[in-house]
């Protein structure tokens, strides 16, 4: 097995749609045409709740979208940070990076944005959206760093010792040499937390923050209409998670141009 | 032949016993509405609405379980039987009566307005424009949103506004003034006041709320309150838990 077909196992169970798959029966075309068909027919035939319920959550929407794509923005850069620190050589460094790994990874992101949010707001006031931010990218952070480091060690010792001999420093040799080689066994798993991302948002709605789900509930609190409100709101969940992971899996294919000769 | 008889005894009134053994009503409660019914440092369930149901029970018959529920979910759990009963300071409003049925009212409630100590606000018309928490799926949300021009933002627990109005976050709360004062009086004494109480134009009364038809709990429940009313007994506990 060459250095170039080295994969990073997907661990968080995040079903991909299978690149080769192009038929019409797979299990992400169903899922896909039965989403938009039951989002479409279902306030065609019931607009009241259904149409209702779609009609409350654009902004709810718009909202979770912010959120995720402010969080893996920054987690990505604390990730690419804590990544390098997990593998450096340089004592301290390593030993923060690592310690910030275990301590994120040991506590639950319900309780991790509770903490963000009201355990720190006694002391410096965030608003509630970068606080959800702020919380979502610290611990997906971590999650990211282990991707990195994992997608850097997949790259053989080899390259980095051509590349010294050749005499190029350390710091080069991980710029022009080791990351652009990385990213290609990075970029899959960094979509799936991304989608992972996504799809925890939904926890932020804990501080008050007017996501789909709250949006949801705050509709189904003032009507009582339970069923029809939350199948609405995983509906909507489903149909922006399928299309992340096929945009996922087809930029997976397109990166796996060299298993493909 | 004693023996046999005696053996028909105890069991009749074993029998007897669990007929007369009083009907358990189990009620689900959001126990984070101080002084209405909250859990104390004990971890037990105690409240105004605790005591006036289980001084009800006496009265009627039957004994109160309570059964701790988050807000957001209590009313799903009511319609799916999950308990018989909702005691959690349920304003009585046309919109729920047509979801569930309500029992005669037990408390008379107004909603307060929750403001940082050295805020000037004296009304919702003075916070165009700003955020104004309150407790999701509550009057005082829908108060909130009924105004013009503010920026409504709805929490799972009013203790959770409180805070985001303790530290700043946002300009203003509003929910059920034995629960105002609670907060505004007692626990953040020295940083929130209660800047007003907002007119909505009718008397809003808690009920327990049944699912609709269960008439039997709802006998039960109003003979119980009834005989709580006639003799005096919720002024005492008014007294005990609210002051006044």
């Amino acid at each position: 097995m060459s250095d170039l077909e080295k994969k990073i196992d997907i661990g968080d169970g995040a079903a991909i749609p299978d690149p080769k798959d192009r038929g019409l029966f797979s299990a992400w075309w169903i899922a896909l045409i039965g989403t938009i068909s039951l989002l479409v027919f279902l306030p065609m035939f019931k607009p009241d709740p259904y149409g209702k319920v779609l009609l409350f959550i654009p902004d709810g929407i718009l909202i979770t979208f912010e959120v995720t794509i402010l969080s893996i923005s920054l987690a990505l850069v604390i990730g690419l940070v804590t990544g390098l620190g997990r593998i450096s050589t340089n004592r301290f460094f390593n030993l923060t990076a690592s310690l910030y790994v275990e301590v994120v990874r040991g506590i639950p992101l319900l309780v991790q944005l509770f903490y963000i949010y009201f355990a720190l707001g006694r002391f410096v006031l965030v608003p509630d959206l970068v606080a959800a931010v702020i919380a979502m990218s610290f611990c997906y952070g971590a999650y990211m760093g282990e991707v990195f480091r994992a997608g850097i060690k997949s790259i053989d010792f080899g390259q980095t010792e051509a590349s010294l001999s050749l005499g190029f420093n350390q710091r080069q040799t991980m710029t022009y040499v080791i990351l652009p080689q990385a990213w290609r066994t990075i970029l899959p798993p960094v979509g799936n937390e991304f989608i992972a991302l996504l799809k925890d948002t939904s926890l932020v709605s804990i501080l008050a923050v007017s996501d789909i789900l709250r949006r949801g509930r705050e509709y189904a609190s003032e009507s009582f209409n339970y069923f029809e409100t939350y199948t609405m709101i995983a509906l909507v969940y489903l149909l922006i998670t399928l299309i992340l992971s096929k945009l996922i899996s087809n930029m997976e294919h397109r990166l796996s141009y060299y298993e493909r000769r | 032949m004693l023996k046999k008889a005696l053996l028909t005894l105890v069991a009749l009134s074993v029998l007897c016993g669990s007929a007369w053994a009083e009907t358990k009503i189990v009620f689900a409660v959001d126990a984070t509405w101080p002084p209405m019914e909250f859990v104390n440092s004990q971890k037990e369930i105690v409240g105004f609405a605790i005591d006036f149901l289980k001084a009800a029970g006496k009265e009627a018959g039957f004994t109160p379980v309570f059964k701790n529920t988050s807000w957001d979910g209590i009313f799903a759990g009511l319609a799916s039987g999950k308990y018989d009963a909702i005691s959690s300071s349920v304003s009585i409003t046309e919109a729920r009566k047509k979801a569930m049925d309500f029992s005669a009212p037990y408390f008379t409630v107004q909603q307060a307005l929750i403001v940082n100590k050295d805020s000037s606000v004296r009304s919702l018309a003075d916070l165009k424009g700003k955020k104004v928490g309150g407790q999701i799926g509550t009057t005082g949300y829908f108060a909130i949103k009924a105004a013009e021009g503010l920026t409504p933002k709805s929490y799972d627990e009013i203790g959770l506004a409180m805070e985001d109005l303790n530290v700043g976050r946002i300009s203003a709360v509003v929910c059920d003034d034995p629960v105002a004062a609670n907060y505004a009086l007692i626990k953040y004494k020295d940083t929130l006041k209660i800047a007003a109480v907002i007119k909505t134009g009718e008397v809003e009364n808690y009920g327990f709320a049944v699912k609709k038809g269960n008439s039997k709990v709802l006998d039960l429940l109003n003979k119980g309150i009834a005989a709580v009313k006639a003799k005096g007994i919720d002024l005492e506990l008014k007294k005990k838990w609210i002051g006044q």
